[in-house]
């Protein structure tokens, strides 16, 4: 079994009466595509921000190649090696895309010249070359997430945490984004939420279920989609609800 | 005991008038959501205004809230078509709104300045050095008279702002644009409103302030800071927290003018202002989130 | 722009600057171009934070006051020569940025409210060099003890002198601005998208606070310049809201958030207001000032970017026009 270089242990966080993680544990793999899913509100994103520092954990450890990296901030964790996207795509709305990009670079750059020399690259691997000179601020929905993709990369992380990439995506674009993705799984490790089944069950190699900020299930997607745990969690719900 | 049942009578009634002052800028910064600079210049015209009303056709100050109201409307939907709705909706919005009404401000204080002098003006009415003894306390009869009126307006708008439907529709607006267009509510319309209304009072205010306060070109910057410390310190949008600002600040001031200079006085109530805005930005009413 | 180009713009217009000493000037012109650099300087390093990061500062008089009365402060009473006074001066001024700037930040305080933090704190320092009448001199001001030309004690007779100090000063603040080049970028994020920033390994106090005590501190040292060369400062000149509202509004309307926007916000805007001032003042008290605010408003209205968008606008215009002309082609086609 691959090495584990990302640790969650035991994490916990409240807002207000709201338990939105809860006693959650789990590993990442090196090399591994770990999916997460659950229903809405079951606190996907609110772990992506736990562990990447934008919110403080209220209890439990993360450790990363062996180092606590809870308590730090999004930057420095950044700088350990871990970046994510963010669900709702983030572009720098007043910087051109090749901006975007290079600002992306620069914290990992000892000079600015070596961070403009790795915008083009970055933006090829996007496909984003030909949009270089557009402002963040004019893209399509597609653009934007491979803007945000493209920003994550440039900070060269080790472990890729990608929040509902598919999200608003027509199905030959995701295909496209799934492609680019097993692609980067050759050099990174990544972590994906995703709601999108047929996505997640292709490109996992693990899944993790959580449901009202509790980890429910995991396993091979294989095991997930007959797990009665999880399709409890999903048509339980949407059985109520109807 | 005296003594201090006399300061806090005087910082109330000075609160008062605070709080009218920042009605119309809080009306617009809360449904806008624009920084209006010139606030205070245009208390100083709807002075003026008052002063030569006064002076010249010897329409009482309080009266001649019903001829400054209505053009001062007028005023704020011209201003707001030509000046500020050309500027709303672009990243720069927030910055070239605040420089473009400081500009305003400009053109007010020099348009004041070319014409009427930069001297200090007064108005004598009939109440001018009076004032009311009550239980021992006395209050000077200008301030109880424009704290009178201005708790009515302040009732009045509140009214208007809770119980009438162009009420709810400037609510909505505040609340949420996206949302009260998808409503079937005109923005553009709903802000035009809130706009001339904003102007409209701060120069009704200034109306009902000319018979205890000197009038010259630059009045308005005094009153500027104080209208944005009352408005942040109740909270946006919040008219009660307004009053309570606004109350606030006059029995700060009032007290503080006793116990040392006016300086200090302002920088005590610059104070507090720094520090609501620090820990609590919505304001002490205010229920909404940081911006 | 490219930091080389950028670095040869500046050596052009020094050297430009430079000729334009050896002219044979009359004394009011030499003021304005004294005045101008003057606004340029402080401009520049009120864009630093104010442009690049974003946050509307409109309480930088604050920190040019804090410059201005501490050298002459110390030249008056310890006769320190302001060259070492302004290096003071600047340090306090950092220290005042820093009790307003890290709260600010820490608590997230950004637009419309940021700007009210900054005008209360510029009225606070205000009423307390008011207050502060022993020290201070109230609101009669400071006015600064007369030597003869002195190298050494930062005064000088005629404007010659003074012209090439505060080119000096204007060159060193945009060569700074621009070889902060990595800092630029990592502002203009934070603006953006301080979240994003993050994410992407940008410390978004860090660099906050940097640019927000260097711009404090460039201020702070054109406060000390503006009380040698007038020789005279109050409360209400140097820490007044006027002089708060001019810096914002050279950049502003030269170009927020751009290397040259302060400087050629400068150059429009003062030589303007002073021909104004020198033309109508005295005949119309009022009237330049009058003018300059309808300006300032068209200019915004028309101009939301600046003038250093114009060539931008220009060259879209030109695209809009050519591609245009590409679809009536091929209509005919």
């Amino acid at each position: 079994m691959a090495e584990k270089i990302l640790m969650v242990d035991n994490i916990s966080k409240r807002f207000g009466g709201l338990q939105a993680t809860d006693k959650v544990s789990f590993d990442v793999r090196a090399g591994e595509i770990l999916g997460i899913i659950g229903p809405n509100g079951a606190g996907k994103s609110t772990l992506f921000n736990l562990i990447t520092g934008f919110y403080p954990i209220d209890e439990g450890t993360i450790t990363y190649h062996g180092e606590r990296i809870d308590g730090l901030t999004p930057d420095q964790i950044c700088h350990k090696g871990i970046t994510r996207t963010f669900q709702v795509a983030k572009p720098f709305p007043g910087l051109t895309i090749a901006d975007n990009i290079l600002v992306a670079c620069l914290p990992k750059a000892d000079k600015v010249s070596d961070a403009r020399a790795k915008v083009d690259e970055i933006l090829k691997i996007v496909s984003l070359d030909k949009k270089a000179g557009s402002l963040g601020a004019d893209l399509t929905t597609l653009e934007r997430k491979r803007l945000e993709l493209g920003k994550a990369l440039a900070t060269n992380p080790e472990i890729l945490l990608l929040d509902e990439v598919m999200t608003g995506l027509k199905p030959k674009e995701m295909d496209d984004m799934m492609e680019l993705i097993k692609e980067l799984k050759k050099t990174k490790t990544i972590v994906i939420v995703e709601h999108v089944m047929r996505v997640i069950m292709n490109i996992s190699d693990r899944i993790i279920v959580l449901d009202h900020g509790q980890k429910i299930a995991e396993g091979l997607p294989r095991e997930i989609a007959e797990n009665p745990l999880v399709i409890e969690a999903y048509l339980g719900r949407g059985a109520k609800h109807a | 005991m005296e003594m201090l049942l006399q300061i806090i009578a005087s910082g109330l009634l000075l609160g008062g008038i605070y709080a009218l002052l920042s009605v119309g800028l809080n009306l617009i910064f809360g449904v806008i959501k624009i920084v209006n600079l010139a606030h205070g210049d245009f208390l100083m015209m709807g002075m003026y205004a008052t002063f030569f009303l006064f002076t010249l056709k010897d329409i009482n100050p309080y009266v001649s809230v019903l001829i400054i109201f209505p053009a001062f409307v007028l005023v704020g939907v011209l201003i707001f078509r030509f000046i500020i709705k050309p500027l709303l909706g672009k990243a720069e919005t927030e910055v070239n709104t605040i420089i473009a009404t400081a500009g305003l401000g400009f053109v007010l204080q020099n348009l004041a300045l070319m014409l009427w002098k930069s001297d200090f003006r007064a108005i004598e009415t009939n109440l001018t050095g009076k004032s009311y003894e009550f239980a021992g306390i006395m209050l000077s009869a200008g301030r109880t008279w424009a704290f009178v009126i201005c708790i009515a307006i302040a009732l009045i708008l509140y009214y208007i702002l809770m119980k009438t439907k162009v009420g709810t529709h400037i609510r909505a607006v505040s609340q949420d644009t996206d949302a009260a267009t998808l409503m079937g509510i005109n923005v553009n319309r709903i802000y035009t409103l809130t706009f001339a209304a904003g102007i409209a009072l701060v120069g009704a205010a200034g109306a009902i302030i000319t018979p205890t306060f000197y009038v010259y070109p630059t009045v308005g910057l005094y009153f500027n800071t104080m209208a944005f410390i009352i408005v942040v310190l109740g909270g946006l949008g919040s008219f009660t927290g307004a009053l309570i600002g606004g109350l606030l600040i006059g029995l700060v001031e009032s007290f503080a003018g006793v116990m040392a200079s006016s300086e200090l006085a302002q920088v005590f109530s610059l104070l507090i202002f720094l520090f609501i805005l620090f820990v609590k930005p919505e304001g002490i009413m205010g229920k909404g989130a940081r911006v | 722009m490219k930091q080389n180009k950028s670095l040869l713009i500046l050596a052009i217009l020094t050297v430009a600057l430079l000729a334009v000493y050896f002219l044979p000037l009359v004394i009011f012109a030499k003021h304005i171009l004294i005045l101008t650099l003057f606004y340029a300087f402080l401009g520049t390093g009120w864009n630093l934070m104010c442009g690049y990061a974003g946050r509307l500062s409109l309480g930088h008089a604050a920190f040019a006051a804090v410059g201005a009365y501490t050298s002459i402060f110390l030249f008056k009473e310890f006769n320190l020569t302001p060259w070492l006074g302004m290096f003071v001066g600047g340090g306090l001024a950092v220290l005042v940025m820093l009790l307003i700037a890290y709260p600010s930040f820490r608590f997230g305080l950004k637009g419309p409210y940021f700007t009210l933090a900054s005008i209360a704190v510029a009225e606070i320092v205000h009423n307390l060099l008011i207050y502060g009448r022993d020290f201070t001199g109230g609101s009669l001001g400071l006015s600064l003890p007369y030597v003869p030309t002195s190298l050494a004690m930062f005064q000088f007779d005629g404007k010659e002198l003074y012209y090439l100090v505060i080119l000096a000063f204007w060159l060193l603040a945009v060569f700074l601005t621009i070889k902060m080049e990595r800092t630029r970028y990592y502002l203009e994020a934070i603006r953006e998208d301080e979240d994003a920033a993050a994410a992407l390994g940008i410390s978004v106090n860090k660099n906050l606070i940097a640019a927000a005590c260097i711009s404090a501190f460039l201020v702070a040292v054109g406060g000390t310049f503006y009380g040698q060369y007038f020789r005279y400062i109050d409360p209400y000149s140097i820490a007044g809201f006027s002089l708060s509202l001019n810096m914002a509004l050279v950049v502003v309307i030269g170009g927020s958030g751009t290397i040259f926007g302060p400087t050629i916000g400068a150059f429009v805007l003062i030589p303007l207001t002073e021909i104004l001032r020198m033309s109508l003042g005295s005949q119309y008290p009022g009237l330049h000032l009058f003018l300059y605010g309808i300006l300032l408003v068209v200019c915004i209205i028309y101009l939301p970017k600046g003038i250093a968008s114009l060539p931008g606008i220009i060259r879209a215009r030109n695209d809009k026009k050519a591609r245009q002309l590409d679809q009536g082609s091929e209509g005919v086609l």
